[in-house]
């Protein structure tokens, strides 16, 4: 009879090495604009910008509550909302048709095509302003949800692509053509076959590209208007409202501002590993 | 119009410059158990593909049923299908993978569920069908691809290789279960495989694929004892027949290790030789042809061995029985005598491959 116990792989433990402490301290050294932003929003008006800076008072949500009432603040968010989600809906739409189409029928020239749809990034932003500013006029689709929505749209396929062929690479076409024996339509094995096996893909490829689309900011200047401008735009015009910076101002509809998407990464960082590998390291999800 | 499941006539296909299958015809009857037997990379899974729809072909005719479905989409061929990597969808429980062809075509919650019990049943899966099949182990989820495929109550069934990487115990237990299955539905099965024992376990009628074509078919016993091509001989037995080529001189095969009377046909100066590794046995024996030869090395086969031999730097198999200690013995002195049954030997042509002979009784 053996008496050799069996260890259950677990965590390290002993003294902290110098390293967790470097990875600690760089941890919290990234984090410290966001807890400044967070910290003041909280902090009674008058203290702010008081030296030293007060670490530790009592928290007050007026700010917060200032900061939302304040002329345009709520429809900000709301446009936000409809253009980023929309857009970032429609890309991963399309952007799972065509993986789909790349990943099985491999048309002629797969790799150039996948190489040209991504080069559309390797320009910088500012390079493509103008272009747009002049077809937007042209077509009347300045200052319209439409407009937004195509362009952030057309911007969020290509990544989505890369992110989804990547995936979709890695579920066998056993599984397409055992369905299509079956008496499967493509439709049916795209859909109910496919998509669910590249959920973790589908929610990567959204959590990129809602990050991207929220934190837009020069397309959403130039392309938007009043009627459609989102918080990046909005923070910025009212920055200097009353004649001088209002930090609480700043602080609260930063702290508002980056909520939704942290709230997003907390709840899906485990796609965000997968979805940086392409699908390469399915088994951590 | 054919009373065959499943008949192909003509099949060619094509990679480029590369021929896979070529005017490759054969026919599969109902209630008969036929399997296709082909040494890796001659075409057995091209030709799956073909016969499924989901390879388009060049050339020829595929009938299931005496209808032509030659460019049937694969779904309206009706063929009952259990793919090589057992394609379970993961996201699926075993019960939703069994009743998977049944949804598609929109069959009741009654129906589906009748099927799922009889087919579990025949496969013993019955306390499976709630779990995932990433919780299944690899025979289990064989046997769950297997339900999946006999699920749609059909007559022609199509198994691709199903249990190749299975462990050997379970594959033994899936024959069987295999077997037995065909008897009771009493459709066609048609097996494809590169595994020749699998072939001889399971076929009642046996198709040899080979250079893209169907070389022989026919009942299993027929095609094992008589051969009508090299490719037949090596393809179909395990272990694998022995090889040796050389001339004709009159009635005489004459090859650098022995020489044997033979009866032939036709005018040839070369032959090649098969001998199937039973026609060889240790020791001498009366009206057998014998050589010297050299153990190099026993292969433990469980109730046998399988003995590899040189003979003049040739090398011979053959298989003794465990329980046969003389040859045993003398396979272990070292000093070794092989004898050839001339009644084994079969001649083939060294160009065609087709049989043109047999050796001569010496009694």
């Amino acid at each position: 009879m053996s008496t050799t116990t069996v260890m259950k792989p677990s965590r390290r433990k002993g003294p902290i090495s110098f390293l967790t402490i470097l990875g600690w301290f760089t941890a919290i050294l990234f984090f410290l604009p966001i807890a400044w932003i967070i910290s003041t929003a909280l902090k009674p008006k008058n203290t702010v910008l008081d030296i030293p800076p007060k670490f530790v008072f009592m928290p007050t949500f007026q700010n917060l509550v200032d900061a939302v009432s304040f002329s345009n603040t709520l429809q900000y968010f709301v446009h936000s909302a409809i253009y980023s989600f929309t857009s970032v809906f429609l890309a991963i739409f399309v952007a799972f048709l065509a993986s789909y189409s790349f990943s099985r029928f491999k048309p002629a020239g797969t790799d150039f095509l996948m190489f040209l749809l991504l080069s559309t990034r390797f320009v910088p932003a500012a390079a493509f302003v103008i272009p747009f500013f002049q077809l937007f006029n042209v077509l009347k689709l300045k200052d319209s949800f439409l407009g937004l929505i195509i362009f952030y749209t057309m911007f969020s396929i290509p990544f989505s692509v890369w992110i989804l062929k990547g995936f979709m690479d890695g579920v066998s076409t056993k599984f397409d053509e055992t369905g299509m024996v079956y008496g499967a339509s493509r439709w049916h094995i795209m859909f109910k076959v496919v998509l669910p096996q590249v959920r973790s893909g589908l929610v990567a490829a959204f959590v990129f590209n809602i990050i991207f689309v929220w934190n837009e900011f020069l397309f959403n200047f130039q392309l938007g208007g009043l009627k459609t401008y989102g918080i990046p735009v909005g923070l910025f015009t009212s920055i200097t409202k009353g004649g001088q910076v209002d930090w609480s101002f700043v602080a609260s509809i930063g702290t508002l501002y980056v909520m939704p998407l942290a709230l997003v990464i907390f709840f899906f960082q485990k796609y965000l590993l997968v979805g940086l590998t392409f699908g390469t390291v399915r088994g951590e999800v | 119009m054919t009373n065959s499941a499943l008949e192909v006539k003509g099949l060619s296909k094509a990679y480029g410059e590369k021929s896979v299958l070529e005017d490759l015809s054969f026919s599969a009857a109902l209630n008969d158990f036929s399997v296709i037997c082909g040494k890796p990379g001659n075409g057995k899974s091209v030709l799956v593909r073909t016969i499924m729809g989901l390879e388009e072909i060049d050339a020829g005719q595929i009938f299931v049923r005496g209808v032509d479905v030659t460019n049937a989409d694969p779904g309206s061929r009706d063929i009952g299908y259990i793919p090589q990597s057992f394609a379970l969808y993961p996201h699926f429980s075993v019960r939703e993978n069994i009743e998977y062809p049944l949804s598609l075509i929109k069959a009741s919650a009654e129906v589906k569920a009748e099927a799922v019990e009889r087919v579990s049943e025949l496969l013993k899966i019955t306390d499976l069908l709630n779990k995932k099949p990433v919780e299944l182990s690899g025979g289990q989820k064989q046997r769950v691809a297997i339900a999946r495929g006999l699920s749609k109550s059909t007559d022609v069934y199509v198994l691709d290789d199903p249990l190749v990487g299975l462990d050997f115990k379970l594959r033994e237990r899936l024959i069987e279960d295999l077997r037995l299955t065909q008897e009771k539905l009493k459709v066609a099965f048609v097996y494809i495989t590169s595994d020749p024992l699998e072939a001889l376990q399971l076929a009642k009628t046996v198709l040899i694929l080979a250079h893209g074509k169907i070389v022989q078919q026919g009942p299993l016993v027929d095609v094992y004892d008589t051969p009508l091509s090299l490719p037949a001989m090596t393809t179909l037995g395990f272990p694998e027949a022995n090889v040796v080529s050389g001339s004709i001189s009159g009635s005489t095969f004459k090859s650098a290790i022995f020489d044997a009377q033979v009866d032939i046909t036709g005018n040839h100066t070369t032959a090649i030789a098969g001998i199937r590794p039973e026609g060889l046995l240790v020791g001498e024996h009366p009206g057998t042809i014998s050589v010297g030869a050299k153990l190099t090395l026993m292969e433990n086969l469980g109730s046998e061995f399988a003995a590899y031999v040189d003979v003049k730097g040739t090398q011979l198999v053959t298989v003794i029985s465990r329980t046969d200690s003389e040859s045993i013995k003398a396979l272990e002195s070292g000093n070794l005598t092989i004898s050839i049954k001339p009644e084994a030997i079969t001649l083939f042509d060294s160009v065609s491959e087709k049989k043109i002979g047999k050796g001569v009784s010496r009694v």
